[in-house]
């Protein structure tokens, strides 16, 4: 049985390459059948909001990738509500079909994985 | 720089035969690309093809197999969505061939 | 399952500290280093949240960190060296490192 992964995202989308690094480990394992979760937290939930305009900067539309991820087999995926409400984004719908948990829930979330890794 | 001889056109590929342009690819282009493969296209092929640059276009990334093939049965049903089938059209490596020839880049999540 | 969760960048450039202390578990850990352990500076909220953490929540620190930036640990702090890193990175189920 593999070991389950919970890969926790918690950058902007154009802070750096965190965003997609994490995003490219959720997929290759995806890809590969591992067990992975995947949870917006911090300033990752930025990831979530609509409307990005990714070429104003010369980037890759990191929000369509976002949307392939049940496509690579990665359905369980996470927000924070906190982290959400702290930023203005908790009253628009969420594009992704990601689980809105609040803090208690999340450190039960981190408990049940066998792995973490925080980007 | 490799390059793809298209009637008098070079279109510039990367050392594993991608082409390096989304632009440059056209049907004829696809039909260049599988023949360098040992591949004729046949309908079986270009369905494939159509619908991996679907997935290019709504997802922003080529896919690796698992996805391809879930991908596939989606929209095909399973007995298309398979890895056989995916497997006799495209050499043994679906997600890599089919990227290629539909003029995508190279998946990056297939080792 | 347990987690070690260890920090590295200081409490006062980011959110990093807050976030973990809110989703510690009971069972869970927290190491200090680099400039983490700025956590410890007395007088600030950050310390004062580590002070107020549960009990059951043990608090470690890499002593040489701590030492080099003259800081003076409260009570509960556990300081340890790199081999007590190792050692401690084996004694729970899992390492949550927040880079």
């Amino acid at each position: 049985m593999s070991q389950s992964l919970l890969i926790i995202s918690r950058q902007s989308p154009w802070s750096g390459p965190s965003a997609r690094e994490a995003l490219d480990i959720a997929l290759a394992g995806g890809a590969f059948d591992l067990p992975i979760g995947l949870l917006f937290l911090d300033d990752g939930v930025f990831q979530l909001s609509h409307a990005q305009q990714p070429v104003q900067l010369q980037q890759k539309d990191l929000s369509a990738n976002l949307k392939a991820l049940p496509m690579f087999g990665v359905e369980a995926l996470y927000v924070s509500a906190r982290s959400l409400e702290e930023r203005g984004l908790h009253e628009q719908p969420l594009p992704l079909a990601a689980e809105c948990l609040d803090d208690t829930q999340l450190s039960a979330l981190i408990d049940r994985y066998d792995q973490v890794i925080t980007l | 720089m490799s390059s793809l001889q298209l009637d008098v056109r070079q279109l510039p590929v990367d050392k594993d035969g991608y082409l390096i342009e989304l632009a440059d690819w056209s049907e004829a282009a696809a039909a260049a690309l599988a023949e360098r493969e040992g591949i004729e296209l046949t309908d079986a092929h270009w369905e494939i093809l159509w619908l991996i640059r679907d997935f290019y276009a709504e997802f922003q990334l080529s896919p690796a197999n698992r996805p391809l093939i879930k991908f596939v049965a989606s929209k095909l049903g399973s007995e298309k969505g398979n890895s056989l089938h995916l497997n006799r059209l495209f050499n043994g490596a679906p997600a890599k061939l089919s990227a290629k020839l539909a003029g995508l880049p190279k998946p990056t999540n297939c080792l | 399952m347990s987690t070690l969760h260890v920090l590295s960048h200081s409490p006062f450039g980011d959110n990093r500290l807050s976030s973990c202390l809110r989703l510690l578990s009971s069972r869970d850990a927290l190491l200090l280093c680099g400039d983490a352990v700025y956590a410890l500076q007395a007088g600030t909220a950050q310390r004062q949240a580590l002070e107020l953490m549960p009990e059951v929540i043990s608090l470690y620190a890499l002593d040489e960190d701590v030492q080099a930036r003259h800081l003076t640990p409260p009570e509960r702090l556990n300081l340890i060296d790199y081999p007590g890193f190792v050692a401690l990175s084996c004694q729970y189920d899992k390492v949550n490192t927040w880079l």
